[in-house]
């Protein structure tokens, strides 16, 4: 339900109090609004140019969601005492963390405002259907984890709502300092293609698709650095294979994102820039599913059942695979698992490319619900919070993501290189930085789900299963009937 | 209404107006009747409200979801569309012949199997209380954890199904990572082709169609005991008299006299094939090529993966269909050679 609000603008004099600074005195304080329901009328999306200092004092009607830096500006929180729940799938440890930081903003921040965290299920599947229904039964969280995609599609529900008028707000957004400081491809990444560019989730976390490597077995078979184009990995990895041994150069993972990181690695993409078509019918494409055909062909690799949790961990950790495509999230996990199991020196690097490297960004960003102007607000200021450099730092270090800020990642590396259990992993997480800028994005729209699931079942487990498939018509098919889900899930304007 | 007795009025005219005579006791009666009635909807209240609202009004609602076209909310109503989408749609009815395949295998083999195992543990043999407590665990045991058990003894390359055959020289197979029909792969072992109606089911079907007998079977053989102990033991007597030994005696007075629950297993199987869900998400989760895909995980993929909420609401009711009609086929077909003592 739309909610305006007259307000009256502090003065050009009154600067804004840092949401999480000490509350302000009264004096300081901006001029308590006049809230009364607004005029049908008045709902309608109020977006106004940036206001001339002599216009400074026009009272501006704030719509929900606003869609103005101006209209966030003009939300007040003083004595409002909203509270924003937090729904996330990380487990039971990182809750208590999220609980301990989101208790402090709640302490910290002068509008009043208690935020708090709930576990909403194991995993993001779990957390979109929660959402779902959530949403269905008009009471969403204020805030909860969503993949691109996901909140493509909570978006053309009306459901979530655009930050960029947040991010933006002079009182309540980013300083020019703070954006510098954010990494640039992570901010884009939520920028979606199929609203305008709506920035409809905001980063607390990222972690990047990377090629996990036996470094010993590799030496072993004559090669003294990761292979960095497909022909050489592809003839590493047939070399290492001895099925009668149950040893094999890689472990095919059923995921559409192993898939897109080698598509994007060989020059291709998944989607259009413009969001309007998906393209992975492409050169790339072809040629991705040709190898995976090839590499089961001549037993190369092995399949990781479904039903096998963390199936090609644990096999790279007890030396039966020399290469495995995962999130670099797993970092910790595969030191620990390595270190338990046949504790072989192990690295990681980009995936192999055709000449141009490329890497495959991903993590599930925060989103903001359509709920009341004052809620939205208090909602990005916790996500705000969350961005910070203290808090993105201990984000990173406890759960094994990225940090989202340059300034962060000193201190995150300082903390793995002193703690022993991270060991050799930590070097490894190091590199990745300079990784970023060939960060690319697998398709943040809506209907991508069921997508990856096509690009599973209809491309690589076919080429991994059916030797005589033609790797063409494979992706040719599969691109035709993605893009039929893709127009069945556009935004209907 | 006054009810006393009034032989009539007699008017102005002197005509005697004739007034609707009271019938004795009914007052009493409909108010005992009234009575009656409220009492019984009064103890049956908190049944009905429960079946009400978390069975009829889900039913009645989950219709007006199956009539719109759902994301997060009723876009439009559009009727029929949903259910003439599902009539024409490739994908709901193979998943019905895989769901029809999968009863096939099923049903069979876990009613016979489980009745001879039933007449064998009916004879009191050693250990029959062991053999009892064996057979009904994997029935108790979280579908879930032991479907995913499975899928490691399924496991292609580190399996023990594979270990097994590699043992004794054989090559190991997919299982349920295979989409080709299993008589396509006995052929292949003799270097033969088959033509594609010939191939049979795919033997990630038949992998999982094991896996559902080895879970449900305990419970068929315990609802079989139960009927073989209701058979009276003299018509067995009677039979030795008469010089019936142990086949006979299955064939004309065990067989005969277990018919209502042969038939009542045959009914609840049969539905539960259908509605299987659980045990195929967690072991292939409707792969490989759709070849597990059975109706109720195509719901749940329309559902979950493709927000398809009208579409699968109406796959729904498609399903329930079917399987209303299939049990009241079953009704007429083998309800009339069911025999009661």
């Amino acid at each position: 339900m739309s909610v305006g609000l007259l307000l009256a603008a502090c003065g050009p004099a009154a600067q804004p109090a840092a949401p999480t600074a000490a509350p302000a005195k009264p004096a300081e304080a901006a001029k308590p609004a006049e809230s009364k329901p607004a005029a049908p009328a008045a709902q309608a999306a109020a977006t106004t140019a940036p206001a001339k200092p002599a216009e400074a004092a026009k009272p501006v009607t704030v719509s929900n969601p606003p869609t103005s830096p101006e209209m966030v500006d003009a939300i007040d929180l003083t004595g409002k005492n909203v509270e924003v729940v937090y729904w996330h799938n990380r487990p039971q440890k990182d809750q208590e963390m999220l609980t301990t930081l989101l208790d402090e903003f709640s302490k910290s921040n002068p509008y009043g405002i208690k935020a708090r965290a709930e576990i909403a299920g194991a995993s993001y599947p779990d957390v979109y259907n929660k959402v779902s229904a959530a949403i269905q039964a008009g009471q969403p969280p204020e805030i909860s984890v969503a993949y691109q995609n996901q909140a493509a599609f909570y978006r053309a529900q009306n459901a979530i709502i655009d930050i960029n008028p947040f991010l933006k707000s002079k009182k309540y957004g980013l300083s020019d300092e703070d954006m510098k400081d954010y990494f640039q491809t992570f901010l884009d990444s939520d920028l979606n293609p199929q609203f305008q560019g709506e920035r409809l989730g905001f980063p607390t976390q990222r972690s990047i698709e990377v090629m996990y490597y036996n470094a010993d077995w590799l030496k072993q078979l004559g090669y003294n650095e990761a292979p960095k184009d497909w022909k050489t990995w592809e003839e590493a990895a047939c070399k290492a294979s001895d099925p009668a041994a149950n040893k094999y150069g890689w472990a095919f993972r059923h995921d559409a994102s192993n898939f897109a990181s080698q598509v994007f690695s060989r020059g291709g993409r998944i989607l259009a820039p413009d969001g309007a078509s998906y393209v992975f019918n492409s050169e790339a494409g072809v040629e991705t599913t040709a190898m995976i055909q090839r590499m089961f062909k001549n037993k190369c690799a092995v399949e990781i059942p479904t039903s096998e949790r963390n199936g090609e961990q644990n096999r790279f950790a007890a030396g039966q695979v020399l290469f495995t495509f995962a999130s670099s999230s797993g970092l910790p996990f595969y030191q620990e698992a390595v270190s338990k199991g046949s504790n072989f020196k192990w690295d990681i690097n980009m995936l192999p490319n055709n000449g141009k490297p490329a890497v495959n960004l991903y993590g599930a960003s925060v989103s903001i619900y359509k709920t009341t102007p004052e809620k939205e607000l208090a909602a990005w200021l916790v996500i705000k919070f969350l961005g910070e450099k203290a808090q993105t730092t201990k984000w990173a270090v406890n759960t094994g993501y990225l940090p989202v800020r340059q300034s962060a990642k000193a201190d995150v590396l300082n903390t793995y290189k002193a703690d022993p259990k991270w060991g050799a992993a930590a070097d490894s997480y190091a590199r990745m930085f300079d990784w970023f800028q060939y960060a690319m994005v697998e398709s943040p729209v809506a209907g991508y789900d069921p997508v990856r699931d096509l690009i599973d079942k209809e491309v690589a487990t076919k080429a991994a299963t059916d030797a005589n498939a033609d790797p063409k018509k494979l992706v040719e098919d599969a691109t035709t009937k993605a893009n039929a889900i893709l127009k069945e899930n556009a935004p209907k304007r | 209404m006054d009810v006393t007795s009034q032989a009539g009025q007699i008017d102005a005219a002197g005509a005697a107006t004739a007034q609707p005579q009271p019938i004795p006791g009914l007052r009493r009666l409909v108010s005992r009747k009234v009575r009656e009635r409220a009492l019984g909807y009064t103890l049956l209240a908190p049944a009905l409200i429960i079946i009400s609202v978390f069975e009829l009004f889900p039913i009645a609602f989950g219709f007006y979801i199956s009539l719109c076209d759902w994301r997060l909310g009723c876009q439009a109503i559009i009727g029929a569309d949903n259910y003439l989408r599902g009539l024409q749609d490739a994908a709901m009815w193979n998943s019905l012949l895989v769901t029809a395949t999968y009863s096939i295998i099923t049903v069979p083999v876990q009613l016979g199997l489980g009745f001879l195992i039933a007449v064998f543990l009916f004879q009191r043999t050693r250990g029959h209380e062991l053999f009892r407590m064996m057979m009904f665990l994997p029935y108790i045991t979280s579908t879930v954890a032991s479907a995913a058990v499975w899928s490691y003894i399924y496991s292609p390359d580190s399996g023990l199904l594979n270990t097994a055959l590699r043992a004794i020289g054989f090559s190991g197979l997919r299982w349920l990572g295979e989409p080709a029909g299993v008589f396509a792969l006995i052929a292949q072992q003799f270097g033969m082709t088959l033509p594609g109606w010939a191939h049979g089911p795919s033997l990630a079907l038949v992998s999982v169609s094991l896996y559902t007998t080895w879970v449900f079977i305990g419970y068929d053989i315990t609802i079989f005991l139960a009927g073989l102990v209701n058979i009276n033991g003299e018509l067995y007597e009677a039979a030795k008299v008469d010089g019936a030994r142990g086949w006979n005696l299955l064939r004309h007075i065990t067989v005969p006299l277990m018919s209502p629950t042969i038939f009542f297993l045959l009914i609840v199987t049969v539905i539960g094939t259908f509605k299987a869900f659980n045990h195929i998400f967690v072991m292939t989760g409707g792969g490989p090529s759709d070849s597990t895909q059975t109706a109720s995980i195509l719901i749940f993929q329309q559902l979950y993966a493709f927000n398809r909420y009208g579409y699968a609401a109406a796959l729904s009711f498609i399903l329930f269909t079917v399987i209303l009609a299939l049990t009241l086929t079953q009704n007429y077909v083998a309800g009339r050679r069911v025999v009661y003592e």
